[in-house]
Parts: structure tokens; C-alpha cells; sequence
């Protein structure tokens, strides 16, 4: 038993970090409806923003860490604000991509900074040892649990017992009920997210020093957070606190019990994602009503295209698909790893696009076609069935996903996804079936008798019949009779359903034709570099996939090819490596405004609404937002929002 | 089953359709019962009333009888059938069909697709396949279904409208032509007036009046407007605080003082 003690108080200190960023997440999403992805890498800023400050500027470390809290909370919070309050007439998937873009542009803003090695970061807080009975426990890890006790007890009693508190309560509820009741909506978020960036900010340069400064592992680590939050319903913040303890408590303890290498090592890191996926499956369905989902300012109409445009456009295609061998030496595999790109957004944009759901995990599906493909081409399978038979593997994964998908829907389904792909990742990635202990398989190109299809150009025009042949069963589905549901579901599941349609046996067929599509992408990937590498399958490119798919306008199969050209060809002509680096910066900053503003303005022509004017647009966007979020008086005095309550 | 569920989804010209019955139904949320032992017949080839003051449970009612919300007790049949166990979208497959107080349009969608998918999200549960593609002659059915409900509604100029740019009245029109063009056998109409001015409620209660005449099909109604009520309904039932309160012939239950109190508590509140 006594061995057992120091895991205990390591666990209850690194718990008490979890829930301090988890009564942060919850509580901004609880006022504002807006569950902010990017909450982790807010603590990863935090945290590389001290040790400058601390450790290369040499202040002293308070001073260090008051600075980064203005900046990384406070300032980053009251940004925060203006970006929910932007997103509080947007529908879930561009909130959904909003947030992941901030996360995405913060982490390359990291990486251009600090560069993308592992630093070591001090210990700063006092290490002298205190004597409990039966246990050592270091001076910083009583502080830090100590402090985020007070914390979160503070909070609670301020929200159970002041005005301000409980008017928080109630913001999301009925802004124009709040403003009546000369109380600010806006003031009383702004300082919501104030004190939720702030914990963010806090557990980021709490846990620096002992998991060392990686943007990546950090932003993942307040990610545990999300365990913590749906313990807590996404809503209680004291049992998000404990959630966080009892997270850090068992996954210290289970290190412990484990002690051993093989496929379980890797389970205490995986448990707060069990524990996630588990709560998501668990919590009854009425606690995981979306919030601040009320007033959507309506999805606007995709472009459509008159027929000669079309076959206009497709001959341009053609010809242009086919000259670019020609043109572009080199670069080649460049246009080839683009192509199977735009499967894989097609895939996406079957889900966010053609059916207003939201997947952020399609990387692993990818990898499942990708690792399938590459050994069944290894056991002899004709290249064009080994392909095929990857898109199929991926189906029942798909299918799996699914089991949540018919639970939940907007972000809760997002968060589900998010942690399915870790689970993949984490538990199924280093498996035999997959990448294996290496976390590489060997993905040879096709062969063809005497027909040259494993070169470069070859395969290039292999990749290209396959991608040709995957947006034609997109545009199939569109037209189709699935395509007409679809849509019809992203703007009215319950209508849907009320007319006669099964809407979870539709969520089902969806998610499995999107792993479908996603594991052909990932199949055809794979051979351009001749190995599939676990590395270019990781959860962040999923990420950056739907902010990059929110950049490229709103018409389904366009989009995708627009993305693939912007996420692999943009970046692959830029040589300086310098340069190259800023675009995920971009990348997320765009998506951000793409889903604030409907699209990027000059991308958005290609994928524009029709028939509406702007002035139109602009109307119905601000009568959403004032519904959702209260108006926004222009000085300091409250104002109410009568036009609200008498219309 | 397969052959009741074709013969009630396809309206036949002329027949009188079936009846709603409603018995017993209670539906709690947590502590709340927010309707209370309430049983009711809405007679096939009818309009029937369900009035009562805001929160008497009308919408509940109906989310009861389309399957939205489980109650804890009582059944609910259509045509002698018990729907108790169904799903929502069996329901409607069962030819029981619903609008929305709030509205629920395709809003990205033109009005003839919002009114054609109403045909056509009935037939996606047909076949295994039919969720993903449908046969030539069934997308015509299906046009030609909308183009007919269209017309009764007497929306032809915005076919070509895309839904979210409408007004309320015109939105709630489409909404009637696309639960017409499904063929349902018995429909729940919540609030079809609200937001309507007075001569688009007329005209709504007009349109109600020859679709019950030509179809023979039953209306449940839940509505505030008394003219509305009035014009179409022939038999009223009352709700409130989740109790059935009064019943009756509409002349009768619309001159009543017990209706008439319940209505005048409800608008002192206000």
C-alpha cells in the first residue's frame, strides 16, 4: 500500500491541474456556448510566454508569471470574447472550426517562436520536501494543490453567492432577460472568459516544468481537461474538479500498477480519452443539450453551377490534370500527395459541408486505409483491391464512431470524434495492424506488367483516376436521393425525422461513406513517399484539415480541391523553410475569420451564397447574434434590449 | 405490417382517414407533469381543436403522439394501431405527420425541394436502399406530389424561392404543402396562425377546409387564434395546467365561461 503513496500525490497534483483547466473550459463554454478548443494551447502560450520571460529575459519568476497571465490570460481572454461573440450566430461546425483554428495558429505561432524541440523549463516554485505521514511530498506540488483548491472553491462560492455570479448563470439562458435586468450580458462574459483563459493560462505554466515546453504535448496534456469537463457534464464545476482529480489519481495509479511496457503502457495516458468517450456515452442525452445553439443565423446556399460551367470546368480540369506531368519536373509527387489530399477533403466535406456535422478525426481513418492498403499490397493483393479494401476496413471504424454520433450531435459530437481519434491514435497505432512498433510501413506503388505505374508520372496518373473517381461518387450522393437528405438534415434533422426519415440510420450511413472515403485517401497517400509514417497520420492534421476545408469556401467537391491545392501546394512552392513554417498561422487565422464571416472574401467568390444581397446577409447575421448574445451597447451603461423581447 | 404502412402512407382518393386517439397520456419532465391524464379522439375527415393557454401542455401533446417525447404513461393510436412503440420517423411513416410551432424549413433549400423532400424523406424508409438513392419514377412522384401541394397552397410564384428568404406567413404555407405533398393520413398542426395576419389566416383556414374535404385526412390543431379555430374546427378540447378541461362541439366550447376564464388568467398574466 505505502509504495502506491507517492503515485497518489503525483496524481492528485497533476489531477488538480486537470481540473483547474477543465473549470476554465467549463466555465466559458457554460456563458458563452462556445467550447473553446483552443483552451490547451492558451496554456501552452502561458507557459513558453514564463519561461521567456523567466528563464532568457532573467526576471524573476512572479513577475514572469503575472506577465504571462496578462498576456496569456487576461489579454487572450477579453480576444476570446470578441471571437465568441463574432461566433454566437454561426452553426457548430464553424464555431467547432473557428476554435480549432485558433488552436492550430497558436501551435505554429509556438513552433516559429520557440521551434518544435522539447525544452527543459525550471522548476521555479520551492522544492523542499514536507514530511506527511507515510509520504515525501515536494513543496510545489502542495502549493499547486493548494492553490487550485482555493481556486475552484473561490469560484464556486462567488458563483453560488454574488450577484455577478449568478447572473453568469443565466447568460446563456436569456441574454435579453439579463440585459432587462440592468445587468451587462457582455460584461458578465468578457469576465467569464477572463477567469476561464486565466485557469488555462495558469495550469499551462504549472505543468512546463515538469512535462518540459512542447506546444504539441502541452496543448494535448489540457486536453485532459475534456475527461475532466464531461464528467462534469459540461457543466457542473465542482464535479469537473473532482473529475479532474480522480482523472490524475487513477491515471498515477494505474502507471504504477501497469509498471510494464507492451499494448496497456500506453492506457494511462490514454485514460482521460476513455474516460471522455465513456462520459459521452453515458451521460444522459438531456444533459448534453448543446448550449447557446438557439439562435443560428441559417447556413447559406452553396453556389450551384449551370451545366455548361460544369462541363466547361471539368474539360479545364482535364486538361490541366493531365499537362501538369509536363510542367511542373519535380515537383510531381507534390500534385500526386494533393490529389489524395482532396480525397481526403472530400471526405470531410461530405460530413461538414453536404451534412452540417463535423469529424475531427479523419486522419484516422486515413490511417486505417493507409496501413490496410499498404500491407495487403505487401501480401500480393492487386494494387487498385488493396486500395479499395483499405476504404472498406475503415467503414466499420466508421461505423464505430457512429455509436456516438447517434447520441450526440453538434460540439459534444466534435469532442466525441476528437477523442475517437486519440483513442485510434494512442491505442491502435503502434499495433501490428497498423504502423506497428516501427510506426512506419512500407507502402509500394502499384505494378502493371510492363505499363510504367510505379514512377512518379505513373502514379500520378494512377492517384488521379482514383481521386476522379471518388468526386464522382460525391457528386453521385449529391444529386442522389442520400445527397437530397443530407441536406436537408443539416438545415432540419427534426423535420427530417418528423416526415418520415430514420435521421440516426442516415448519421450512420454518412460517418461510414466519410471513413470510406477517408481510408481511400489515406491509401493512396501513403505510396507517394513509399511509406506510410504514423507521424503524417497524427490527430493535429486532422485539425488542420477542417480549419483549412473552412477556408475554402462553401461548395462541397470545390472546396475540397481548393483546400487540398491551399494546405499542400501553396506551402510546397514555398522554399524558404522560414516562410513555410507560418503557414499553419494562416491557415488557423483564416478559419477563424472564415467562420465568423461566412467565408474568406475573395476564396468565398468561388463558393458564394446566391441570390442574397449583403445587406440581407448582414441583417440576419446581426438579429441572430443580438438574440444569441444580447446587444452590445456602445458605451459602459447597460442597455436593455427591448426591440429583443417585444418582437 | 408492410402493407398497412403502404396503405396508410398513399392517400386514397375519397376514403374518410383514420382516427387519432390519444388515451390516458402523461407526460412528466423530472417533477413536472406537464400533462396529465389527457385522452382525446380526433375524428378522420375532420378538424379538431386543442386550445388552451401557454404552457397547458398542447405541444407536449403532440410531441407525445409523434413519438418526441416518451410518456410515462397512456398510448396513443392511429387508425385503431397503437404507436406506442414506434420511432418518430415510423410514426410518420404510419401516415402520422406534424408541423412546427417553431418553424422547421429546409431553409438552404427552394420551397418545391423543401415540399418534394416531404414525399421523399417518406419513401427513404421504404427499402434498405432507399435511404441512399431512389428510382426515376419516385423522384417524379415525388415532384409531381410537391408541384400538387404547391398549388392547393397556392404558393406556385415562389417555387423557385429559397425558404430561409421567405416571410412567416409564406414559410408556414410551405410548411402545410410539404406535410400535403407527404400523403400523411391524419396531421398535427401546431400554431399554423402565429405570425400570420388576418387575411393569410383566412386564408390558411380555407386551404385547411378543402384538404379535409378532398382528402378526407384529420387535422388535430393546436392554436391561439379563435377565428382561426372557429372557422375550421368542428370539435374543441381544452387544456390546461395539463388537464383536459372542457370538450365539446366548437360552438359550444368557444361560448363557454370555463373556457373563457382559462383564457382570461392567462392574458392577465401577460
Amino acid at each position: 500500500m505505502k509504495e502506491y503513496l507517492p503515485f497518489l500525490v503525483i496524481g492528485i497534483t497533476a489531477g488538480s491541474v486537470y481540473g483547474l483547466a477543465a473549470v476554465g473550459l467549463v466555465l466559458t463554454y457554460k456563458t458563452s456556448g462556445i467550447f473553446n478548443f483552443a483552451h490547451g494551447a492558451q496554456a501552452a502560450l502561458a507557459a513558453y510566454l514564463m519561461f521567456e520571460f523567466h528563464e532568457r529575459m532573467g526576471m524573476p519568476w512572479p513577475v514572469g508569471m503575472l506577465l504571462s497571465l496578462l498576456l496569456a490570460g487576461v489579454l487572450a481572454g477579453l480576444l476570446l470574447e470578441r471571437v465568441a461573440y463574432g461566433l454566437a450566430s454561426v452553426g457548430t461546425a464553424a464555431r467547432v472550426a473557428a476554435t480549432v483554428g485558433l488552436l492550430v495558429a497558436i501551435q505554429g505561432g509556438l513552433v516559429v517562436a520557440f521551434g518544435s524541440a522539447t525544452l527543459a523549463m525550471r522548476i521555479y516554485l520551492p522544492t523542499s520536501i514536507v514530511r506527511l505521514p507515510g509520504v515525501n511530498v515536494r513543496m510545489d506540488q502542495l502549493i499547486v494543490t493548494v492553490f487550485v483548491l482555493v481556486a475552484v472553491v473561490g469560484l464556486y462560492l462567488f458563483f453560488t453567492r454574488t450577484k455577478l455570479g449568478l447572473s453568469m448563470q443565466a447568460v446563456v439562458d436569456d441574454p435579453a432577460l439579463l440585459g432587462l435586468q440592468s445587468i451587462n450580458p457582455v460584461r458578465v462574459r468578457r469576465f467569464a472568459w477572463l477567469i476561464g483563459s486565466s485557469f488555462a493560462a495558469i495550469s499551462g505554466m504549472v505543468l512546463a516544468p515538469t512535462l518540459g515546453l512542447d506546444a504539441f504535448l502541452l496543448t494535448l496534456l489540457v486536453f485532459y481537461a475534456y475527461g475532466a469537463a464531461a464528467v462534469g457534464r459540461f457543466s457542473s464545476l465542482p464535479i469537473t474538479y473532482v473529475g479532474g482529480l480522480v482523472i490524475g489519481v487513477a491515471a498515477a495509479l494505474l502507471t504504477k500498477f501497469l509498471n510494464t511496457s507492451g499494448p496497456i503502457a500506453s492506457l494511462p495516458a490514454t485514460l482521460p480519452f476513455l474516460v471522455l468517450f465513456g462520459a459521452l456515452l453515458v451521460v444522459p442525452k438531456h444533459h448534453l443539450v448543446e448550449r447557446g445553439s438557439q439562435a443560428v443565423r441559417r447556413p447559406l446556399a452553396p453556389l450551384s453551377f449551370s451545366r455548361r460551367t460544369k462541363v466547361i470546368g471539368l474539360a479545364a480540369a482535364a486538361v490541366v490534370a493531365a499537362a501538369i506531368p509536363e510542367v511542373v519536373g519535380t515537383k510531381l509527387p507534390l500534385f500526386t500527395t494533393a490529389l489524395a489530399f482532396t480525397v481526403l477533403f472530400a471526405s470531410l466535406s461530405l460530413l461538414v459541408r453536404m451534412s452540417g456535422q463535423v469529424s475531427l478525426c479523419q486522419m484516422a481513418f486515413a490511417a486505417v486505409g493507409a496501413t490496410t492498403a499498404a500491407r495487403a499490397v505487401g501480401a500480393g493483393l492487386p494494387f487498385p483491391l488493396a486500395v479499395l479494401l483499405g476504404g472498406l476496413v475503415a467503414i466499420p471504424i466508421g461505423a464505430l464512431l457512429a455509436i456516438p454520433a447517434i447520441r450526440l450531435s453538434g460540439v459534444y459530437l466534435a469532442i466525441a470524434t476528437f477523442g475517437f481519434g486519440l483513442l485510434v491514435q494512442r491505442l491502435f497505432f503502434s499495433s501490428f495492424l497498423m504502423f506497428g512498433k516501427s510506426s512506419y510501413v512500407v507502402a509500394p506503388r502499384p505494378k502493371l506488367g510492363g505499363v510504367p505505374v510505379h514512377t512518379d508520372t505513373g502514379y500520378y496518373f494512377v492517384v488521379l483516376l482514383a481521386t476522379a473517381g471518388c468526386l464522382g461518387l460525391l457528386a453521385l450522393i449529391r444529386t442522389s436521393r442520400m445527397g437530397r437528405l443530407l441536406r436537408a438534415f443539416a438545415d432540419s434533422p427534426t423535420a427530417l425525422n418528423a416526415h418520415g426519415t430514420n435521421t440516426t440510420e442516415l448519421k450512420v450511413l454518412v460517418f461510414c461513406t466519410s471513413a470510406f472515403l477517408a481510408g481511400i485517401g489515406g491509401a493512396l497517400l501513403a505510396p507517394v513517399t513509399g511509406t506510410a509514417t504514423a507521424v503524417s497520420f497524427d490527430l493535429g492534421v486532422s485539425l488542420l484539415l477542417l480549419a483549412v476545408l473552412f477556408v475554402a469556401g462553401r461548395q462541397p467537391l470545390l472546396s475540397a480541391g481548393i483546400a487540398s491545392a491551399l494546405y499542400v501546394i501553396v506551402p510546397g512552392y514555398i522554399d524558404n523553410a522560414h516562410v513555410r513554417q507560418y503557414t499553419p498561422i494562416v491557415f488557423g487565422v483564416l478559419a477563424v475569420v472564415a467562420a465568423i464571416y461566412g467565408g474568406v472574401p475573395l476564396l468565398d467568390r468561388l463558393g458564394a451564397a446566391r441570390r442574397l444581397s449583403r445587406r440581407s446577409l448582414e441583417r440576419s447575421r446581426l438579429r441572430a447574434r443580438a438574440a444569441a448574445w444580447g446587444s452590445r451597447p456602445a458605451g459602459s451603461a447597460p442597455a436593455p434590449v427591448l426591440s429583443e423581447v417585444t418582437s | 405490417m408492410t402493407q398497412t404502412l403502404e396503405s396508410f402512407a398513399i392517400p386514397s382518393a375519397g376514403g374518410v382517414g383514420p382516427d387519432l386517439e390519444v388515451e390516458g397520456v402523461t407526460v412528466r419532465f423530472g417533477g413536472l407533469v406537464a400533462v396529465a391524464d389527457v385522452s382525446l379522439v380526433a375524428r378522420g375527415g375532420t378538424i379538431t381543436g386543442l386550445i388552451g393557454p401557454n404552457g397547458a401542455g398542447k405541444t407536449t401533446t403532440f410531441n407525445a403522439c409523434t413519438g418526441l417525447v416518451s410518456p410515462a404513461a397512456g398510448d396513443v393510436r392511429l387508425g385503431g394501431r397503437s404507436l406506442a412503440q414506434h420511432s418518430p420517423s415510423w410514426r410518420a411513416r404510419l401516415g402520422l405527420g406534424r408541423t412546427f410551432q417553431r418553424m422547421e424549413l429546409f431553409e438552404t433549400l427552394d420551397v418545391r425541394e423543401n415540399v418534394a423532400l416531404g414525399r421523399e424523406a417518406l419513401l427513404s424508409g421504404r427499402r434498405l436502399t432507399g435511404r441512399i438513392f431512389g428510382s426515376r419514377t419516385e423522384r417524379r412522384e415525388c415532384l409531381a406530389a410537391a408541384d400538387a401541394a404547391i398549388e392547393r397552397c397556392g404558393i406556385g410564384h415562389l417555387a423557385g424561392a429559397i425558404a430561409g428568404d421567405l416571410s412567416t406567413g409564406q414559410s408556414r404555407l410551405v410548411e402545410l404543402a410539404r406535410a400535403l405533398a407527404s400523403g400523411f393520413r391524419f396531421l398535427l398542426l401546431d400554431e399554423p396562425s402565429s405570425g400570420l395576419d388576418v387575411g393569410e389566416t383566412e386564408e390558411f383556414a380555407a386551404i385547411l377546409r378543402s384538404v379535409i374535404a378532398d382528402d378526407g385526412i384529420g387535422i388535430l390543431l393546436v392554436e391561439h387564434d379563435m377565428a382561426l379555430v372557429r372557422g375550421t374546427c368542428s370539435y374543441i378540447y381544452v387544456l390546461d395546467f395539463g388537464q383536459l378541461i372542457y370538450q365539446g362541439p366548437a360552438a359550444e366550447v368557444l361560448a363557454s365561461d370555463v373556457v373563457k376564464a382559462a383564457y382570461l388568467g392567462s392574458e392577465g398574466e401577460q
